[in-house]
């Protein structure tokens, strides 16, 4: 009995170490690809900011405002976006390569491997999704929120934050759905949510618009408008002014 | 303004030209187009005059000593109210192959010019490389121009022109190639409508510059009067030139002589100025969190107060306005947040001015004064901006 429990415990420790041994080569090929891939990158984009700023090659780019690149360039300059994106180019590179030594030093009929590689490929693209997602729901809200001020709306704010959490809840439902997790109950839920987010922001800004649309309707109509109806307000301008 | 490229028409066109002058039109109607060939007719009697106009020439020109050159408008411009890229390129071309040795630019509505103002453009474009029109406006007209554009160009340019956008221009031809060159950077691609700032390019040029009072003038309006599209699409121009000049104005140094200040007559009823108002208020409290990124406590503080205050004694500061201006340009450059919003959210504060503006202007401070005392305010404050410019992660309270 002792014997059988003792075989069957170091065949297991056995096995482990095993796979523990083909796998830690290839975990060292893929952590090597990309710290050395990420240095090369930082090295490249320390050098390729060196050589742009002694060219100048922002003034340059200042003198002619035509170029889309400086639209795009984060918070510095364009020479700063082109040297975050070589480096981040060159660490996804050092991934990809890490990925496939892992790939190739790791045997291939393993059932972790085949589930690991496609759900880590799965989870970058979520993580990116989630990025995305989030990026353009505060740009968005902020949009929204401006427009709503300057049109001197005064649920600025709740709208903005509905249109927030409209693709908050969006980009949930579909980062849940790329790691394909919770399945059905996840487009239930976001169906629900999505929906009762809708219909929230229709009512209320239905109700709070009425004034608005009703006073639209009546310009807008041949008849005149009814002199004993209480809401109405005749169109008077308030100011004269000539901005420009 | 004529926003295209121009096809130009020389079988018309003279060999040569006598006086050197080049009278460019933006597109009329036929009776504003024959007002004012009338009026040109009248400020250069006897003299050959070179015209340029995208409308139909009369036949009967001949015996004219104006000297009509039709080009064609292949685009037609979206903001014809002011002097676009297209204009001045048209007419830098029109003035090199007619060898003229100045220009003229005359906007919109150039019918209502007076011979007597045209030949005084005329006449100071031979001398100086770039003559301004000087208008003279109602305390409620042109209330950006005396809100920021003037103010600024004024403190960081060190130029006198009270209407750096004027519409009624004066070139050498230098200048106008200069302009040229410019113009043809944005038509290049496809920017036809683009702004130019001729006098922040006189300035940085160090060419001459003047300024001929221009009285009575009706100035065009924008076809659509959104007051948010039209500040966000100005300010936008202009703070990207602040940005392409940083290097000259930087440098630039010394303030303007105080200009003669015209009283205009007080407004002579309160103007209403609670929608503007209700507009700074609800922004107060929708868009501070945005605000917060952009403008330091000391602003943030002012601007509270300034919520507060009660519509009879609403007076924004011109220390704070002017603080808040620059502040908006540095986010302007440093892309604090996205340009579209940090322009959207500049409006609700130039409405407060103008409330202020208004404000004090109906208690009986003389328009003019007011604005002087404003661009002298952006003068002080310069270094404040040039500090920030250059060491932008600096402590600031």
């Amino acid at each position: 009995m002792w014997q059988q429990v003792e075989l069957a415990l170091s065949q297991s420790a056995h096995r482990v170490l095993v796979k523990l041994a083909s796998f830690l080569p290839g975990l060292l090929a893929l952590l090597l690809a990309v710290i050395v891939l990420t240095a090369i990158g930082a090295g490249l984009a320390a050098l390729l900011r060196r050589t742009l700023i002694a060219a100048k090659f922002d003034e340059r780019l200042a003198r002619n405002p035509i170029g889309p690149i400086s639209d795009w360039s984060p918070a510095n300059s364009p020479t700063a976006l082109i040297a975050r994106v070589v480096f981040w180019a060159c660490f996804l590179l050092g991934c990809f390569i890490g990925i496939s030594a892992f790939d190739s030093a790791y045997p291939g009929d393993s059932q972790i491997f085949n589930i690991i590689i496609p759900y880590l490929t799965h989870s970058i693209g979520a993580v990116l999704l989630l990025i995305a997602g989030t990026v353009i729901a505060r740009f968005l809200e902020r949009s929204v929120l401006i427009g709503a001020v300057n049109a001197k709306l005064q649920y600025a704010r709740f709208l903005s934050l509905g249109i927030k959490w409209l693709v908050l809840v969006l980009t949930a439902a579909m980062v849940l759905d790329h790691l394909q997790i919770g399945g059905a109950v996840v487009e239930l839920a976001f169906g629900i949510l999505f929906g009762g987010i809708v219909l929230t922001l229709a009512l209320a800004v239905g109700l709070g618009s009425r004034d608005i649309v009703s006073r639209s309707l009546e310009r807008t109509a041949t008849f005149d408008p009814i002199p004993g109806d209480p809401e109405y307000k005749a169109h008077v301008p308030t100011e004269n002014l000539r901005h420009f | 303004m004529a926003s295209a490229q121009t096809n130009i028409d020389l079988a018309s066109a003279p060999a040569t030209g006598t006086t050197g002058l080049l009278v460019s039109l933006v597109p009329l109607s036929q009776e504003a187009f024959d007002a004012t060939l009338t009026n040109l007719a009248l400020a250069f009697p006897g003299e050959t005059v070179f015209v340029a106009t995208p409308d139909a020439a009369p036949q009967s020109s001949s015996g004219s000593p104006l000297r009509l050159l039709p080009y064609t408008v292949t685009t037609v411009s979206a903001s014809p109210w002011v002097l676009t890229a297209a204009d001045y390129l048209n007419t830098f071309k029109l003035a090199q192959e007619n060898h003229a040795t100045a220009c003229v630019l005359l906007g919109a509505e150039a019918q209502s010019l007076h011979p007597e103002s045209i030949r005084a453009l005329a006449k100071s474009a031979l001398l100086c490389d770039l003559t301004l029109a000087h208008y003279d406006l109602g305390p409620r007209e042109g209330l950006v121009n005396s809100a920021m554009l003037y103010p600024v160009t004024r403190a960081l340019f060190g130029t006198r022109p009270r209407y750096p956008l004027a519409i009624d221009l004066g070139l050498s031809l230098r200048m106008a190639e200069r302009l040229a060159t410019v113009a043809q950077r944005f038509t290049a691609a496809g920017q036809s409508d683009a702004l130019l700032w001729p006098l922040n390019e006189a300035a940085t040029a160090n060419y001459t510059t003047a300024e001929i009072p221009i009285s009575p003038r009706i100035l065009p309006q924008p076809v659509t009067p959104d007051v948010n599209t039209l500040l966000a699409e100005i300010a936008t121009s202009l703070f990207t030139d602040i940005d392409a000049k940083a290097s000259f104005w930087q440098r630039a140094r010394g303030t303007q002589p105080t200009q003669l200040i015209t009283q205009t007559a007080p407004i002579a009823e309160p103007p209403d100025i609670a929608p503007m108002l209700d507009a700074f208020r609800l922004a107060y409290t929708n868009l501070h969190e945005i605000w917060s990124l952009v403008l330091p406590p000391n602003s943030l503080l002012g601007l509270k107060k300034l919520s507060l205050m009660s519509p009879e004694t609403f007076r924004m500061p011109d220390n704070l306005w002017a603080r808040i201006v620059y502040d908006f340009i540095l986010a302007f450059r440093l892309r604090t947040i996205n340009r579209g919003h940090l322009l959207g959210a500049l409006t609700p504060l130039y409405l407060a001015w103008v409330a202020s503006h208004l404000t004090l202007i109906s208690s009986g401070t003389a328009p003019e004064k007011h604005i002087q005392d404003v661009a002298a305010a952006f003068e002080a404050d310069k270094p404040y901006l040039v500090s920030r410019w250059r060491w932008p992660d600096r402590f600031n309270p």
